[in-house]
């Protein structure tokens, strides 16, 4: 109402329109002009290669069959008919389904306990966020550590409470082992964005919602359940997306402790090794298409499910 | 006023913008500048640069200045690939893997250096050339003599009394399974299992130990019958874990990982298919390994006596869109020289020394190794790099990155029981005489 009633006082305030058309040219040209650069940057870096994505995609683009000629579906039924790519598409929809859930419950969980003030609480904010500034090769390199057979520490722990002989093999044996273990480490990764961005949510709740409910007699789950979760909505949508993305996109944590094995093989890195190992570029660009349009997808369905809008 | 600096403002933004978007300039195609002085080239390779008095002296000698740029081997492939595909400049001389010289002969991103070099008056000293040869063309020079050996811990072998130098296959199985039995180590052989390239590398020179070859002149896979190397190569590698011979853990262990953590460590007696210089550069290092002076080389046990050890050397080349060609040949000459690598492998005083540099290419700086007491265990990898052969009879084929893909998952599949040793074979066969038939 406020808006409104301003721009009606602006507007009125101003010279009839069509009398200066020089002068309102100039001022309709400044916020393009000004957002301009964004917008060509996002075109030159984002628009340019997806479209340049999308149009390769239906052409076989091989360096070591050239020349580069349409080819229709061809990249896209090649891609139905690889065992590896097949594959693959399994042991991603476990990263996402694993990566998404967990980073979720995490976030929610970190977050409401560092909803209320507490000594000491924005050097825990500080730690937590430690895992998701360092690079995912970084992360493979040192979980490899963690996990390896013959000396790594999960190895050692497990031999000193006598629950193996030491050599437990915990990556690439079984694969929903191994999936679950890259993805707890892309976890340990992504969660702290996951608490960072509900805790923000959660801090603009008034607390005279909890104070109401406290006095009509709401349990703490009671309150966490009617207040917390609801209003945190659009925070855990935001949270959920991103993991989809990321999960989607997993590869350096796969590559670097599991290697090229199907165990742990994601689409992202049969994408890389299809372009740049087998010079296909053709292929890989639909199979980036396929990853992009099936990102999108996800994404909106998470946002269609979880995503309410909240006024507080 | 103020609305015209605004405008002015967002149209000197939207300009600075256009320029970026609009890149360097600097696109070009093949064919670059003839000049060789007054130059600076760049040197991309994965690895530190020489010395800078090194470098210094080459660019009195001949005007040319060197920026060396050391960019990771994985990354430095993507970008020689990306940048081929994309016909722009990124170095004037850069790496050039044995592995991946059929592939680049075949697109044409590299110049041929025999018509820079006189690759023809180095091949007799040179034995590793014969990797970088394509179509009779040489597509990199090599920098280094790298090739696979077996060590052993000698100290573990003869302490469970056996030879510490088996000459055929059966006595070095053997002997493993007496330091086993005997509980000298409890899983002696390192056989990195990690779906990875160092997989395949093992598996090919296990096959030229067991007598054969893993592909034909053609591409030809050779390993499909139980009856052919490859095949037992494979059974013996996955045996030998299956048996406890091997470190159970290995099935994720890269080489790298193996050779640092297991036999650096004394953990394990032997690594068949070794890295030549890695005695000199790892096992005697102490801050790294408690195995110091234990490691030898051995020649190669063999199905009935001493095996040719693989080449896998690094080459350095010239990329199509170099923008100095005739410069960057000059530098790989020097580079690659007997001289400049004596020099480099601290013949001549420490000064010179090229701290991270490995093994000659050049037999006769080798030897000037071996002589200076320069190079350890030179005196059994001189005839070892003498008698090395290329990995493939004719090259490396176009396709090979695909083929060690196939290689490498496979066998660790078959390692972890998803599948059997037959049906590894049997997969990568197929998977290479589809790739051999170009379709």
């Amino acid at each position: 109402m406020t808006v409104t009633s301003t721009t009606a006082e602006v507007t009125t305030a101003g010279p009839a329109p069509g009398t200066d058309p020089v002068r309102r040219s100039r001022v309709d040209l400044l916020p393009y002009l000004l957002v301009a650069p964004v917008m060509i940057f996002i075109a030159c870096l984002a628009l340019v290669p997806a479209v340049f994505t999308i149009v390769q995609s239906f052409y076989k683009v091989d360096a070591l069959d050239p020349p580069t000629r349409f080819d229709g579906l061809g990249n896209f039924v090649r891609l139905a008919k690889d065992h590896a790519v097949i594959g693959s598409l399994g042991n991603t929809a476990l990263y996402v389904v694993i990566g998404v859930t967990l980073s979720t419950l995490i976030g929610i969980a970190a977050a409401v306990v560092l909803q209320r003030p507490f000594r000491g609480r924005s050097l825990v904010i500080a730690i937590l966020i430690l895992p998701w500034a360092m690079p995912g090769v970084v992360e493979g390199i040192l979980w490899t550590g963690i996990f390896d057979p013959n000396a790594g520490l999960i190895n050692s722990v497990l031999s000193s409470l006598h629950l193996s002989d030491g050599n437990a093999v915990l990556l690439g044996q079984n694969r929903l082992l191994t999936i679950a273990l890259i993805e707890l480490v892309q976890v340990w990764q992504i969660a702290p964005l996951s608490v960072l961005l509900i805790l923000a949510v959660l801090q603009l709740i008034p607390s005279e919602l909890y104070e109401a409910a406290q006095i009509d007699g709401c349990s703490a789950w009671g309150a966490f359940r009617r207040i917390t979760l609801p209003l945190a909505r659009p925070g855990i949508a935001v949270t959920m997306v991103q993991a989809v993305i990321a999960t989607l996109n997993v590869f350096d944590q796969p590559y670097v402790l599991n290697g090229a094995a199907n165990t742990g093989a994601s689409v992202t890195m049969q994408t890389y090794f299809i372009s740049f190992q087998d010079l296909d570029f053709g292929k890989g660009y639909a199979l980036s298409l396929l990853i992009t349009i099936v990102t999108l997808l996800v994404s909106l369905v998470v946002v269609r499910l979880v995503y309410r809008r909240v006024e507080l | 006023m103020l609305r015209s600096t605004r405008l002015l403002a967002g149209i000197a933004s939207l300009t600075l913008v256009l320029a970026g978007c609009g890149g360097s300039g600097n696109k070009q195609s093949s064919g670059g500048s003839t000049q060789t002085s007054g130059v600076t080239i760049t040197v991309a390779l994965a690895s530190d640069a020489p010395p800078k008095a090194a470098l210094d002296a080459f660019t009195q000698q001949t005007g040319i200045t060197v920026n060396w740029v050391n960019i990771d081997w994985d990354s430095l492939q993507n970008k020689i690939s990306a940048a081929a595909t994309a016909k722009t400049y990124f170095a004037d001389a850069t790496n050039v893997d044995w592995s991946r010289v059929g592939q680049l002969g075949k697109l044409g991103w590299f110049y041929p250096v025999d018509s820079y070099v006189d690759t023809k008056a180095m091949q007799a000293d040179v034995p590793q050339l014969a990797s970088f040869t394509v179509d009779g063309h040489v597509v990199g020079i090599p920098y280094d003599a790298s090739f696979m050996v077996t060590t052993v811990n000698t100290e573990l072998f003869q302490k469970a009394g056996v030879n510490p130098a088996p000459r055929t296959m059966d006595e070095y199985t053997s002997a493993l399974k007496t330091i086993k039995a005997k509980g000298v180590a409890d899983h002696p052989l390192n056989i990195p299992f990690a779906a990875a390239e160092g997989l395949s590398t093992y598996w090919y020179e296990t096959t030229g130990a067991f007598g054969g070859t893993v592909l034909d002149k053609d591409g030809k896979p050779q390993f499909t019958s139980p009856d052919s190397a490859g095949y037992k190569a494979a059974d013996w590698m996955v045996n030998a874990l299956k048996s406890g011979l091997v470190p159970p853990g290995n099935i994720n262990v890269s080489d790298s990982q193996g050779m640092q953590n297991l036999m650096a460590r004394g953990q394990v007696a032997s690594t068949f298919s070794d890295y030549s210089g890695n005695v000199g550069t790892l096992y005697n290092i102490k801050k790294s390994s408690s195995v110091v002076g234990k490691v030898k080389y051995i020649a190669t046990p063999g199905a009935s006596g001493p095996a040719a050890n693989l080449s896998n050397p690094d080459g350095i080349g010239i990329p199509k869109q170099a923008k100095y060609p005739n410069a960057a040949a000059k530098f790989i000459e020097w580079f690659t020289a007997t001289e400049q690598q004596a020099d480099f492998a601290g013949v001549n005083g420490p000064e010179k020394t090229f701290a991270t540099y490995p093994i000659p290419s050049h037999l006769s700086a080798v030897k000037q190794m071996t002589a200076k007491g320069n190079l350890i265990g030179g005196a059994e990898l001189v005839p070892m790099l003498q008698g090395s052969k290329p990995v493939f009879e004719g090259g490396a084929p176009s396709w090979y990155p695909k083929f060690s893909n196939a290689v490498y998952t496979n066998l660790h599949a078959a390692a972890t029981g998803s599948m059997s040793v037959e049906q590894a074979m049997k997969t990568i066969g197929d998977t290479a005489n589809q790739l051999a038939s170009g379709s």
